[in-house]
């Protein structure tokens, strides 16, 4: 191996994936970047990608994409150590920086639902809550989404290796409906739309196909969603039903919670009403 | 038959418009028109005349929008959609430069696209009026958009006068509507069975002789006037708009933004479907190993929290803040930036808001007009049938005597100057002073004051100001704010990096000539105001007492500390230092730096200051200049903002009526008036 091989290797950052209470979904995405997979490969030492092999390495990482909530008692545990071995953390995905769609059992009777569930409850370790990974430790990036978006993936590690700021611009999904052509769905009718309190990434995808947005990436900042809200039920639509609408991948986040919690509540039990 | 010529109006029967878009595709012109999609009438390539929205119209209100079928063969027959023109005259994205940096040496290459012929077709009246309005902001200004100038440029108008105005429009207090009287190449009238076309210029002469109509005959020309003033009566003038303005800057700290917060979402939708709104930002578009980047114009919105970000703070934290800027610089701040009004009255904006906010209401919510005007006019439900004959053009209607812009405006160079870094020094522990070599003419002309814009591929430009002129080069002193700036201060001796500039308004040197000068500075803030002590020295016998007030977190804070030595030493200059904390070998004052003050007399009235640093520092220092009679117009602040482009194209910076870029960074108090020192500007 010649020198300037080496300096380079010796160079690329050790990467790790790992994930806690998630389906996996994020992960994939990586695995779907196939043209620059090859090209991260070089950049990046993957050390740890539990989706894509078995193998797990005891550490450390230079950079550490986490995946999925904190749900039970050893998950806990686990990311507070990783974080201590970790200079930079990067969470990824609506479960990891929202605490996921299984975050609305944070608004059930936990012992109840782990009894009509499983047929040993005694034997399942879980917590009341599913949260995210920022509830528990200090997290340096956020990656939103259900799952993710592989562009802002590729910009995240891609502005690392350069050592730039990533180009994650917390603002509406409508600035890029509006920059892609897309007309608003919201105000034509055809369907009520999160976009506007909803952290953009997705490239405004759900508009581009004529239906609404529902929030995987989360709520923005300065989300004013009490607002949107009252719009929602301006015409009669019902509290539980507009609860509905917030109470997608993203419901824990605390301005969608807040919502939730002032029309009465995540209507878990499915009832008719409009598709959220 | 008689044919037409540029002076008499022609009819083209409505089988004839796919004549029109024949001949308009046999001149290479690519035809934008309105046609329907997604549920709207929105504005896409038409092949032919069957791709128009034929027996269709819009119900419009306040957030809401929906298509409706007439039964009638007309084509033109609803108000401005979803789109505007703005998409193919400023789009969306538009690539800027492309900058590559192997081995610490930079390039960087024009990245613009050609902007290829092209018509529009159904361009109303208050759509020119939005053009004209883009064009003073784009391509009248200091500094041109080329992409802009060249796409307005490659763009044929054919209007289609308004007949149908939705219930959200204005134009006709804006003055801008509903009939077309410039600014158009060829403009049409639609009736029933066709439409009454003039031309407005030489290419639209060109095309109608090769229409070869008949004359249009007197009752349809009739019938083409009527129709557009019954949508005129329809509208009556539901803004009342004299004095706006004035109205608007008064009520900037109304309590009416707080409860219009309550309601907006920022989400930025009005600014983006907006004709007029042209903020902007860069995007860096880099490969994976930061070798090469392409930087892409964006459309960005004063909503978000980005844009009037700094490192380490925002001017504009609050959605209160962010709404206070839209209204008021559509307006009232327009009028002192470009001379007319930011708002063409098209009600995009009300129809496009998803919560349904009516600027109209909101207008006379926070600047309600005399009462007696409010009853002459009988305002806040705008928009209804009203009897109100004719109604002046408002005053905006002065920007409808502009011809076709033909932007030959002098331009800034379009890409970085490549310059290399001859020497480095440290300052402190996260600030250096980097020479430049150069031979840039421009960049040498630069004036104490001025700032560039330094570029790295890949990495946001910043503006940075000049702290020193040399005869071949210049200095910068930066400090690692943020990720560009920490590039930048990781520059060595050899490797080269892009400027722009110089930029902005200096310090005013000649306006302390025969008086006492006074510079307060803290921090990194002494960097711009080193050129000025430069040039204040180089001629010293023009000035009486010149003092320098510099003030610094701790002794290893400061920078040019040898420099500031043989300063002190001069017996034509008093320089006093203070620093917050002192260090084991500071014998110097601890405190801050208006402490300074009480060193010496300051003969106010006769003084002149100079004032650079953080927010805080310099409204401490302004109080203590004005209590020691130093008039606002003698005392000279500069400013930070978040920059884009630094030539006043972008809106970033603006501050009140002014852009921080063009119109500053350097500002007198008197200048600013209350816009210094108020929150969320
Ligand atoms: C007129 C002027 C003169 C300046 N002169 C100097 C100087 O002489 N020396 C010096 O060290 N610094 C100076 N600054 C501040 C310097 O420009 C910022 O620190 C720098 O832009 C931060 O960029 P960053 O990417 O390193 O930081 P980040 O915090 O990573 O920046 C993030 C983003 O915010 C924007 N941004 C952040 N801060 C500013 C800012 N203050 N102005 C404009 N955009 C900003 C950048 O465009 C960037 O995209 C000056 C600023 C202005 C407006
Ligand atoms: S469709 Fe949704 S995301 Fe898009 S502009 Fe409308 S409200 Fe915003
Ligand atoms: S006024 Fe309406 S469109 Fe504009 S930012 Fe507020 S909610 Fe969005
Ligand atoms: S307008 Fe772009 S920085 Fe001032």
């Amino acid at each position: 191996m010649t020198g300037a091989v080496r300096a380079t290797i010796a160079s690329r950052p050790r990467l790790g994936i790992m994930k806690f209470a998630s389906c996996d979904g994020c992960q994939l995405t990586i695995l779907d970047l196939e043209d620059h997979l090859l090209d991260l490969l070089v950049r990046f030492d993957l050390v740890e990608f539990a989706e894509a092999s078995s193998y797990r390495s005891s550490g450390p990482f230079d950079i550490v994409l986490v995946e999925g909530s904190i749900s039970t008692p050893e998950q806990a545990e686990e990311i507070v150590r990783i974080r201590r071995e970790t200079p930079l953390l990067v969470t990824i995905g609506a479960c990891a920086t929202a605490g996921g769609i299984q975050a609305l059992r944070n608004w059930a009777d936990h012992d109840a639902y782990r009894a009509a569930v499983y047929a040993h409850p005694e034997y399942v370790e879980s917590l009341a809550t599913s949260t995210p990974i920022s509830d528990h430790v200090a997290v340096d990036a956020e990656l939103r989404g259900c799952p993710i978006d592989p562009g802002q993936l590729l910009e995240l590690l891609t502005a690392l290796t350069v050592g730039r700021r990533p180009q994650l611009p917390d603002e509406s999904v409508c600035l890029e409906c509006k920059r892609r052509g897309t007309v608003c769905v919201l105000v034509t009718g055809n369907g009520p739309c999160l976009g506007p309190v909803t952290h953009t990434g997705c490239g405004a995808l759900c508009p581009a196909y004529a239906r609404g947005c529902y929030g995987c990436f989360g709520p923005r900042e300065a989300a004013n969603a009490p607002s949107l809200a009252r719009w929602f039920g301006r015409d009669g639509r019902s509290d539980a039903d507009t609860a509905r609408l917030f109470s997608g991948f993203t419901a824990y986040a605390p301005p969608f919670r807040s919502v939730i919690d002032s029309l009465g509540g995540p209507p878990i039990a499915s009832h008719s009403g409009e598709d959220a | 038959m008689v044919m037409t010529s540029a002076a008499v109006p022609g009819f083209l029967p409505r089988a004839g418009l796919d004549r029109l878009l024949d001949l308009l595709a046999a001149d290479g012109r690519r035809v934008i028109g309105p046609t329907v999609g997604q549920g709207a009438v929105v504005y896409d390539e038409i092949h032919h005349a069957s791709d128009l929205p034929a027996g269709w119209t819009a119900d419009q209100a306040p957030g809401s929008y929906r298509l409706r079928q007439t039964g009638t063969e007309r084509q033109f027959d609803y108000a401005v959609g979803p789109t505007s023109w703005k998409h193919e005259t400023f789009p969306p994205r538009v690539p800027l430069t492309i900058g590559r940096r192997v081995n610490g040496q930079v390039t960087f290459e024009d990245a613009l696209p050609a902007a290829p012929p092209v018509a529009f077709l159904g361009v109303r009246g208050c759509e020119i009026a939005a053009l004209l309005t883009q064009d003073a902001v784009l391509a009248r200004g200091i500094a041109v958009d080329r992409d802009y100038a060249a796409r307005r440029a490659a763009a044929l108008i054919i209007a289609v006068e308004c007949v149908t105005p939705a219930d959200t429009c204005f134009c006709t207090s804006m003055g801008t509507g509903p009939e077309v009287t410039t600014g158009f190449d060829l403009a049409m009238t639609e009736l029933d069975d066709g439409f009454v076309v003039r031309a407005g210029s030489p290419a639209g002469e060109r095309l109608l002789e090769r229409l070869e109509l008949t004359a249009a005959d007197p009752g349809r020309t009739t019938a083409a006037q009527d129709a557009v003033a019954a949508a005129r009566e329809r509208m009556g003038d539901p803004v009342p708009t004299a004095g706006l303005p004035a109205r608007l800057i008064a009520a900037a700290e109304s309590p009416q933004w707080a409860e219009i917060a309550e309601r907006c979402l920022a989400c930025a939708n009005c600014t983006l479907v907006c004709p007029t709104c042209f903020c902007t930002g860069v995007t860096q578009v880099s490969d994976l190993d930061g070798f090469e980047a392409t930087a892409e114009r964006t459309w960005d919105s004063c909503f978000t929290l980005g844009f009037s970000k700094v490192a380490g703070g925002n001017f504009r934290p609050r959605v209160q803040d962010r709404y206070r800027q839209w209204l008021t610089h559509k307006f009232a701040t327009w009028w002192d930036q470009f001379g007319m009004s930011g708002c063409v009255g098209c009600g995009r904006c009300i129809t496009w808001c998803p919560v349904g906010i009516d600027v109209r209401a909101e207008l006379m919510a926070v600047a309600p007009p005399p009462p007696a005007l409010k009853a002459a006019v009988g305002i806040i439900e705008p928009a209804r049938p009203t009897t109100v004959k004719s109604v002046p053009p408002a005053a905006s209607a002065a920007l409808l005597t502009a011809p076709i812009p033909l932007p030959a405006v002098e331009e800034l160079p379009p890409t970085y100057a490549r310059t290399f870094v001859a020497e480095r020094r440290r300052e402190t522990v996260d600030t250096v002073t980097l020479r430049f070599d150069t031979s840039d003419p421009d960049l040498l002309a630069g004036r104490p004051g001025q700032f560039v814009m330094a570029a790295l591929p890949a990495f946001s430009a910043a503006p940075i100001s000049v702290s020193r002129f040399h005869r071949d080069g210049l200095e910068l002193t930066i400090r690692a704010a943020g990720a560009a700036t920490r590039a930048l201060c990781e520059l060595r001796r050899g490797d080269s990096v892009g400027l722009r500039g110089p930029m902005g308004r200096g310090w005013p040197v000649d306006a302390a000539e025969g008086h006492d000068v006074v510079i307060v500075t803290g921090g990194i803030g002494l960097a711009p105001l080193r050129p000025l002590v430069d040039a204040l020295l180089a001629d010293r016998t023009r000035f009486r007492e010149i003092r320098l007030l510099y003030g610094a977190r701790s002794p290893a804070d400061r920078l040019y500390v040898e420099e500031l030595s043989e300063l002190a030493a001069r017996p034509d200059l008093d320089v006093g230092q203070i620093v917050d904390r002192a260090g084991p070998d500071w014998f110097g004052r601890v405190g801050v730096v208006t402490g300074l003050f009480d060193q010496g007399h300051l003969d106010g009235p006769n003084a002149v200051a100079y004032v650079c640093g953080p927010e805080r520092m310099m409204t401490a220092t302004v109080d203590v200049l004005r209590d020691r009679g130093v008039s606002d117009d003698r005392i000279f602040v500069t400013l930070e903002r978040h920059m884009e482009c630094g030539v006043g194209l972008c809106g970033h910076c603006q501050l009140g009526k002014s852009f921080v870029c063009r119109d500053g960074p350097v500002f007198s108090l008197a200048e600013m008036g209350p816009a210094f020192g108020r929150e969320g500007l």
